[in-house]
């Protein structure tokens, strides 16, 4: 895929490679929430959730929390 | 205010609703607004499309565009992301449908709320008729709303085609000389 997606954002038309970076956006986003939610199911704690994603406990924790708390 | 709506009117807004229903959208939006007007045969709003040379598929086509949350496979292909097999493999693990599921609260019957875009559309198409004293307020009212609601992905979809506001409405006051609805 990496060579692909080099080519393609930096392919000529920017529309292309606009849309693609945003439906890439949309993907991670799904698959965070449903990852997120899996995890929480298994006991994760926030916490622990945070460290793999990269991100502060309070920030997960802000956009998951009322939906699997 | 429904009360005030034509025949057209309330069909475009039974269609709106039936394609948020469809699409599990947890609101319907104004592009589903838009749409249901210009899908009802004949209605005012579809005869002034059709003056601009706007076809009803590209207006459906560029409204998903502008959805914030649509994951467009023909644009992942072009850098060699397959959606399908994204999908398949999530499904494999979290269930059918759950990649498409995954944003938003699984609604799939029982009433779908007007977000705010759609509900001020709604209102603008009031006063639409009322600044043209119509009787009723019909498509063509709620075509002129979209192209009023800046920032919504109604007005958008119309920008998209480079029609003005002035150009949509000499087309719905056209069409409204064409024939009643």
């Amino acid at each position: 895929m990496s060579s692909d997606l080099m080519s393609a954002a930096a392919g000529d038309d920017p529309a292309e490679g606009l849309h693609a970076v945003r439906s890439l956006r949309v993907l991670a986003d799904r698959l965070e929430a449903l990852h997120v939610e899996r995890a929480r199911r298994l006991g994760w704690p926030w916490q622990h959730i945070a460290d793999v994603l990269g991100v502060t406990r309070q920030a997960v924790h802000k956009k998951y929390g009322k939906r699997f708390p | 205010m429904y009360e005030r709506f034509t025949r057209s009117a309330r069909q475009a807004v039974v269609w709106a609703e039936e394609a948020g229903r469809r699409e599990g959208a947890d609101h319907i939006e104004s592009g589903h607004v838009l749409l249901g007007a210009v899908h009802v045969e004949r209605s005012v709003a579809a005869r002034a499309l059709a003056r601009l040379g706007i076809e009803p598929d590209s207006l459906a086509e560029c409204v998903r565009s502008l959805k914030t949350d649509s994951l467009d496979a023909d644009a992942l292909a072009g850098i060699g992301v397959d959606l399908e097999a994204v999908r398949a493999q999530v499904e494999a693990t979290f269930g059918a449908g759950a990649l498409d599921a995954a944003t938003r609260p699984r609604r799939t019957k029982g009433h779908v709320p007007f977000d705010p875009a759609a509900k001020k559309m709604l209102e603008l198409a009031l006063r639409e008729a009322i600044r043209f004293r119509s009787k009723g307020i019909d498509t063509g009212h709620l075509l002129l709303a979209a192209a009023r609601l800046d920032g919504a992905a109604a007005q958008k979809a119309l920008a998209w085609f480079g029609h003005d506001r002035k150009a949509i409405e000499d087309a719905v006051v056209a069409a409204w000389a064409d024939a009643g609805e």
